[in-house]
């Protein structure tokens, strides 16, 4: 049997400890052992966005991230993004006012790394696509993604 | 809802033309208010951003068992022996099985029975199916999987569709390699050839291309009991997997019910391939009688499904003097790769599409369908036509270019129009002819003129080019799938207000949902929060056909319209009863059933359900609909092919690095004959994503094969474009009165992305100023193409 850790850190705004294989991914262990499925695995190997999550603020692919790595630290996923309030992100609310969404299974990517950009104040168009890219959408063609971007910067200005 | 404006959308560095003044208010298909044409919310969208939406791979149950595969990963091969002993002592592991374990017929063909399940004797391409694995966990199913021990002898393949006709090719089937050849003959060639001032022969080499939807295939097969079983899968296309399963086990398939799941992403990948992992995970669960989910991952994805068929077009086409179109001979190689799958019925739109929307008198086309061991081609949005496309605008570019005519004008003097209106099937076009008017709109939102008149030069290294690219649709499904064109829906009136809608037709992210709800909504007269459309299964409406051909939302608005239309003749008398009217007067809208003519004679269409209710009517109504009989001859290609046609322009700018071959699309102007806009922001979000899709395709998504085996199979070295790449996209939605679907609409998902490509193309030989036949355009290609003129010739010339 693999070793096994214990791991404790906040979740989502929640102090929580999980033990986990040594090995296992912090995407395992938020869709399998934290019941948060909104985390998708797109790829597996970091390169499509589908599962990210912001650790300690930042965007990171959770399936490149072990879960005993995070002892300690916070980890936010797309189901904690609007707060301990469950109402949705501004980027969220826009997503869906835009049409920003088609099939779905890049989003809650899209909207932790949105998020993480508009947090950030980032508004230099080509900085903004630069850090989005991290995030395949295969379906939008990106453009009401960026509209989505541009009118939660507006909302949270205004 | 109370009547949106369609007002333009101001997206990134993005205009919007046309279409921004409603529908009704010019006269076309007049309906009262309504979300029509609207942006309203999705109504899938709030849990997608939410990650409240469960996927296949969201789903788990008790005892639940995870599959695996044990595939080949090589492209031919005889089978001597297959061992799965060691498979099975994998701890975790209840069960491994083999071709022997399957109760039904072990073959999974589309269309043919070319295909077995599991192979026995013979590996025909990568991927082919040795043995399946269930386990208690996905990691032991999958260590299994590859714990398979297969004795192959290596057997010569054949890599090439058109080497693969050769005589002393290697045969991937009995019967030879040539499965069937398509024709389209019209008028005399050689007569027409004498009137022909140039003529431009050309071979082109289109590759194919992958899916890449951001979810992998997934399926859930649970038993139910020992003699029916459950399907819920990622798919667009819940019959299709019905008919496979009851196949595969042998069972009536009122005893398979296939629910599809929230879909994410198919584009044709999860039309015909989905049948097979079903098969799969359904043979494990009734062998185990558990629930088996089969995820796949993404390299396995890449790896193994179908993909866009890799053409060889050539080309004669000849002009006059004045540029009118004399005659174009065709003949097309589509690599079917190992098994026919669904190519014959991409050939029959390739087949017909390789001309476009122009006049031309004279026309030969042969269509070849050629077995390879290559992985199989399926269907990809555009099912063959952008291939053809890609070589037909190429050639009109080049015959321009012959002639010293602006391809543009090259264009006005062949595009079909309200004079001549006969396609090369002999088919007459009904109803308005758009192709100039989306000529002329794209070219407009491009500056077309003003782009030549003053070529941007910049101080930089790079070079600028602009293409155009003229597409005609065919909407729904060619005359060789009629038997599949039709479409079930049911409705049903709730005593609170609220409707329950289920249509046969599958939302896998381009919004069939929406226009479901708007359609249902706007016939109604409620909002469309009122309407839930649920997810399609098989147990709750009739067999739809596929979701393919653009056919989602015509197909499941026509049949919700005939739903609705006979609900009304239950409701509407209530209503009119308790508005003191003849039930012929009754108009539903805004939320009420009205008097016509006296909008303060109204009572809440609510109020007509509750009523409904107590009187213990019926409020249940289906709909069904089916597309108009057309004559075809398959032999000439002569008839009427499809029912009805879109037309589609779109014109690219590009940057162009010559030194590195680097391609960059700098903006797409996209006119479209939609019809009649259904939702207008879901309309816009398949315009752009059909794009930015189809870029991917013709710049950098090569497939590089080696003896059959795909040797890129990431995201990293199989490069789809990110949001940094992403074009500025100009739209302009042309609406017209003319044969279409509900309200007039006309299918978008594929005419969206069928003409990108090949703009782009034109655009970056117009910028290079030579002719590029390779498709995609990564820095290999155009580094080769430039050859002596690349700027860094001079060293290669040194050092020789």
């Amino acid at each position: 049997m693999a070793e096994r850790v214990s791991v404790t850190f906040t979740l989502n705004g929640e102090r929580r400890t999980f033990t986990v294989a040594a090995g296992r991914r912090l995407l395992d262990l938020l869709r399998d052992d934290a019941g948060l499925s909104g985390t998708k695995e797109g790829c597996g190997a970091g390169e499509c966005g589908a599962c990210t999550v912001l650790l300690d603020g930042r965007p990171v692919t959770s399936c490149l991230v072990l879960a005993a790595s995070v002892e300690g630290r916070s980890v936010v996923t797309v189901e904690g993004l609007g707060g301990a309030s469950g109402a949705l992100h501004p980027f969220q609310r826009a997503l869906v006012e835009k049409g920003g969404v088609q099939c779905g299974f890049c989003t809650p990517g899209v909207a932790v790394t949105g998020a993480a950009i508009l947090a950030q104040g980032i508004s230099e168009p080509g900085e903004r696509a630069r850090l989005l890219s991290g995030n395949l959408c295969r379906c939008t063609g990106y453009s009401k993604i960026f509209e989505a971007l541009e009118a939660a910067r507006e909302g949270s200005n205004g | 809802m109370a009547d949106p404006p369609a007002r333009p959308v101001k997206g990134r560095r993005s205009k919007v033309e046309g279409g921004s003044a409603r529908a009704a208010d010019r006269g076309l298909h007049a309906t009262p208010p309504g979300p029509l044409g609207g942006s309203h919310a999705r109504p899938d969208a709030s849990a997608k951003v939410a990650g409240l939406t469960r996927y296949v791979g969201d789903l788990a149950l008790p005892g639940m068992l995870h599959a695996a595969l044990a595939t080949s990963r090589v492209a031919s091969a005889r089978i001597r022996s297959l061992d799965t002993r060691a498979a099975l002592a994998v701890p975790d592991v209840v069960a491994v099985l083999t071709a022997a374990d399957v109760p039904g017929q072990n073959s999974i063909g589309a269309v043919f029975g070319d295909q077995p399940l599991l192979v026995t004797d013979r590996v025909r391409m990568v991927g082919d199916r040795l043995a399946l694995v269930a386990a208690r966990t996905p990691e032991a199913a999958w260590i299994a999987a590859r714990a398979v021990r297969a004795d192959l002898e290596a057997i010569p393949g054949v890599h090439d569709p058109v080497a693969a006709l050769d005589e002393g090719s290697p045969t991937v089937h009995d019967g030879g390699n040539l499965f069937r050849t398509l024709r389209v003959v019209k008028g005399k060639i050689d007569s027409r050839r004498s009137k022909a001032t140039v003529i431009v022969e050309a071979e082109y080499h289109v590759g194919g291309q992958d899916h890449a939807y951001l979810e992998p295939q997934g399926c859930l097969a649970i038993p139910e009991g020992r003699d029916r079983l459950t399907i819920v899968a990622s798919c667009q296309c819940p019959f299709y997997i019905q008919h496979a399963v009851a196949k595969v086990l042998g069972l009536p398939l009122a005893a398979v019910r296939v629910e599809q799941a929230p879909t994410g992403g198919g584009f044709g990948g999860k039309e015909d391939y989905p049948s097979e992992p079903a098969a799969c995970a359904a043979l494990l669960a009734w062998h185990t009688g558990r629930p088996v989910r089969l995820l796949f991952h993404r390299e396995l994805d890449l790896q193994v499904t179908t993909k866009r068929h890799a053409m060889v077009v050539r080309h004669r086409w000849g002009a006059d003097a004045k540029g009118k179109l004399q005659f174009a001979e065709v003949e097309t190689f589509m690599d079917a790769g190992a098994y026919a799958g669904l190519s014959t019925v991409v050939a029959e739109r390739a087949n017909v599409s390789c001309i476009g929307p122009y006049a031309v008198p004279a026309v030969d086309v042969k269509t070849h369908v050629v077995y390879t061991n290559n992985l199989f081609g399926g269907a990809y949005r555009g099912f063959g036509a952008p291939q053809v496309t890609w070589a037909a605008e190429a050639t009109i570019d080049k015959l321009a270019r012959e002639l010293g005519l602006d391809p543009l004008e090259m264009r006005r003097r062949n595009a079909l129009d309200g004079m001549a209106r006969t396609l090369c099937t002999g088919q007459k076009l009904v109803g308005p002819v758009l192709a100039r008017e989306v000529l002329e709109s794209a070219t407009r939102m491009a500056d077309w003129d003003a782009f030549r008149a003053s070529r941007p030069q910049g101080s930089d290294r790079l070079r600028y080019g602009m293409g155009i690219s003229l597409v005609l649709y065919g909407c729904n499904l060619h005359w060789g799938g009629q038997q599949l064109d039709r479409s079930s829906a049911v409705v049903i009136l709730q005593p609170d207000g609220s409707v329950i809608v289920r249509v046969g037709l599958t939302d896998m992210g381009q919004g069939n949902l929406t226009a479901a709800q708007t359609i249902a909504a706007q016939a109604l007269g409620v909002a469309p929060a009122a309407v839930q459309v649920w997810q399609p299964d098989t147990t709750t409406v009739g067999d739809s056909g596929p979701t393919v051909a653009s056919r989602g939302s015509q197909m499941s608005g026509m049949a919700i319209l005939d739903a609705v239309a006979r609900l009304r003749t239950r409701l509407d008398p209530v209503a009119a009863e308790l508005l003191g009217c003849a039930a012929e007067e009754v108009e539903l809208g805004g939320g009420f059933a009205t008097v016509r003519g006296q909008a303060d004679r109204r009572v809440t269409v609510a109020t007509v359900a509750a009523e409904m209710a107590s009187r213990r009517l019926e409020c249940i109504a289906t709909g069904w609909y089916r597309t108009t009989p057309r004559e075809f001859d398959s032999e000439t290609g002569q008839g009427d092919p499809y029912e009805f046609y879109a037309m589609a322009c779109h014109v690219a700018r590009v940057a162009v690095d010559p030194e590195l071959g680097l391609v960059t699309v700098e903006e797409v102007s996209a006119a479209h004959d939609v019809g009649r806009t259904i939702h207008r922001q879901a309309l816009e979000g398949q315009i752009q994503g059909g794009i930015v899709q189809a870029m991917g395709w013709g710049v950098t998504e090569a497939l590089h094969l080696r003896d059959g085996v795909l040797v890129n199979p990431n995201f990293t070295d199989y490069i789809i474009p990110t949001a940094a790449d992403a074009p500025n996209i100009n739209i302009a939605v042309l609406e017209s009165d003319g044969p279409g679907g509900p309200y007039g609409a006309k299918g978008i998902g594929e005419p969206a992305f069928i003409p990108t490509a090949a703009a782009i193309r034109n655009a970056v030989c117009d910028a290079l100023g030579l002719e590029i036949d390779t498709l995609p355009l990564t820095p290999p290609t155009v580094v080769a193409a430039l050859g002596d003129r690349h700027p860094l010739a001079w060293v290669l010339e040194k050092s020789r």
